[in-house]
């Protein structure tokens, strides 16, 4: 296991420089390397062969963390160990803390970004799945100057595919702040303490001033495709206050309309099961974070 | 072919090198400081290559060498300022925490980082801290108790240093 030949390293310190590189390679040619957690594995098996490697490091405005007063804006280059430290994330986002805490080990986290785990978008990863139950924006500029906001629902397209183009650099992913009470949560199980997820879920309501919730957003993975909403889990929830019965009923509702598959990890079945019971703890914990 | 410039272990260092070398290998073959180990064919689960990029615990199998141009780096040789053993290598040493040792430089350069950060661990926050760093030897028992020893070792170090 080792990288192919690479022709060329660079390390530019501002966008637009990036943005001149990639215009300047064939399509195919280079790659955008973040953290390198996931890419760096995929370019020594040479399932990647990148000819130029564009490091991406070298982007100080890329690695702060903007509490506006609307909105969250987190620089695609902020690593899972800030994520998890930064304040600005508790209250409505924990549900993002809770999924950087725990993705792979220390070293990983040391080094791991956001950015880079959107745009890979592992067929089993913590870090999108959160972001789609949070209904983040990934805002993107294009070689040809176009700046781009996609939303995670438009973001995720499958295992290792999103809307990014290779053309596109992602800047940050923002949270819109909700103005009421809202809480979020996510977790995960797998094979052993923070392996990648079997089934991992994100859960997110909001609530009125009667403290019933008028949104809900829950998305999982581990079926094999990538993160992926669970909107029929949502809807039981709508104007419940997390009762174990509108809870349950959620991730029923999920179970029913979902394609766990069997594979090496787990059953079909045993799948259905995680999903009730993570599903169950992540609703209830979004919920308790919500009302306090 | 890139040159490259960097600090390590306090040495500045500037090499021409290959764009696909991995900095693990850099350090030991370059740079002849083999304390930092191989342990998994370059597949960045075992953690034996840990060492430190500008005070923070990676795998340096996880970067090419390329990438710590400009930067500091520690390698478990350099772990100790004036070539003594550290609180943490002497906990290490006291509770045997250890068998055969090739899984060590690694554990030692996370601990370190890890005890900066976390000052006063739990038994569970020093077991999650491990994740990264296998060891077929020991079942970690004795890694564990080495580590809440060092943690001990430098608040009475850093206590004695007030008085």
């Amino acid at each position: 296991m080792y990288p192919a030949e690479i022709k060329e390293y660079h390390k530019p310190d501002s966008v637009e420089q990036v943005l001149e590189l990639i215009a300047n390679h064939e399509e195919g040619e280079s790659l955008l390397l973040a953290g390198g957690q996931s890419a760096m594995q995929a370019i020594k098996s040479r399932m990647l062969r990148p000819q130029c490697i564009i490091d991406l490091q070298g982007l100080q405005e890329l690695k702060t963390i903007n509490d506006e007063s609307e909105t969250l804006k987190i620089g695609a280059m902020v690593r899972y160990c800030e994520l998890v430290k930064s304040s600005s994330l508790n209250n409505n986002f924990t549900g993002l803390k809770d999924a950087a805490a725990h993705v792979g080990d220390r070293q990983v986290r040391n080094r791991g970004t956001i950015g880079g785990s959107v745009c890979w978008n592992y067929a089993a990863a913590c870090t999108p799945t959160a972001v789609l139950a949070l209904d983040g924006n990934m805002h993107l500029i294009s070689s040809d100057g176009e700046i781009k906001v996609i939303c995670a629902d438009d973001f995720f397209l499958g295992p290792l595919d999103t809307a990014k183009s290779e053309s596109d650099i992602l800047i940050s992913v923002s949270f819109k702040k909700s103005k009421t009470r809202s809480g979020s949560a996510y977790k995960k199980w797998g094979l052993v303490k923070d392996a990648l997820p079997v089934v991992g879920i994100a859960a997110f309501v909001k609530l009125d001033s009667n403290g019933s919730c008028c949104e809900a957003r829950i998305a999982l993975t581990g079926m094999g495709v990538g993160a992926q909403r669970a909107a029929a889990g949502e809807t039981p929830l709508l104007g419940s206050d997390g009762d174990p019965q509108s809870i349950e009923a959620a991730t029923e509702n999920i179970c029913a309309n979902i394609d766990a598959p069997t594979d090496l990890s787990a059953t079909s079945d045993y799948r259905h099961q995680l999903i009730r019971s993570i599903g169950t703890e992540v609703i209830l914990t979004a919920f308790k974070r919500a009302s306090t | 072919m890139k040159n490259i410039k960097l600090t390590v272990n306090g040495e500045k260092f500037e090499e021409q090198i290959d764009n696909r070398l991995l900095l693990v290998d850099f350090l030991r073959d370059n740079l002849s400081l083999t304390g930092t180990h191989v342990g998994c064919t370059y597949e960045g689960v075992c953690g034996a290559c840990t060492i430190h990029l500008d005070g923070d615990a990676v795998k340096s199998c996880m970067l090419l060498a390329v990438q710590a141009d400009g930067h500091n780096v520690t390698t478990i040789e350099g772990l100790s300022a004036d070539g003594g053993l550290t609180n943490l290598q002497q906990a290490f040493n006291d509770e045997h925490g250890l068998q055969c040792g090739y899984c060590t430089p690694g554990i030692l350069m996370n601990m370190a980082d890890f005890l900066t950060e976390n000052p006063n661990p739990s038994e569970e926050q020093i077991r999650h801290g491990l994740i990264g760093n296998l060891c077929r030897c020991t079942g970690y028992v004795h890694i564990v108790r080495a580590v809440k020893k060092a943690a001990k070792m430098l608040k009475d170090s850093a206590h004695e240093d007030r008085t």
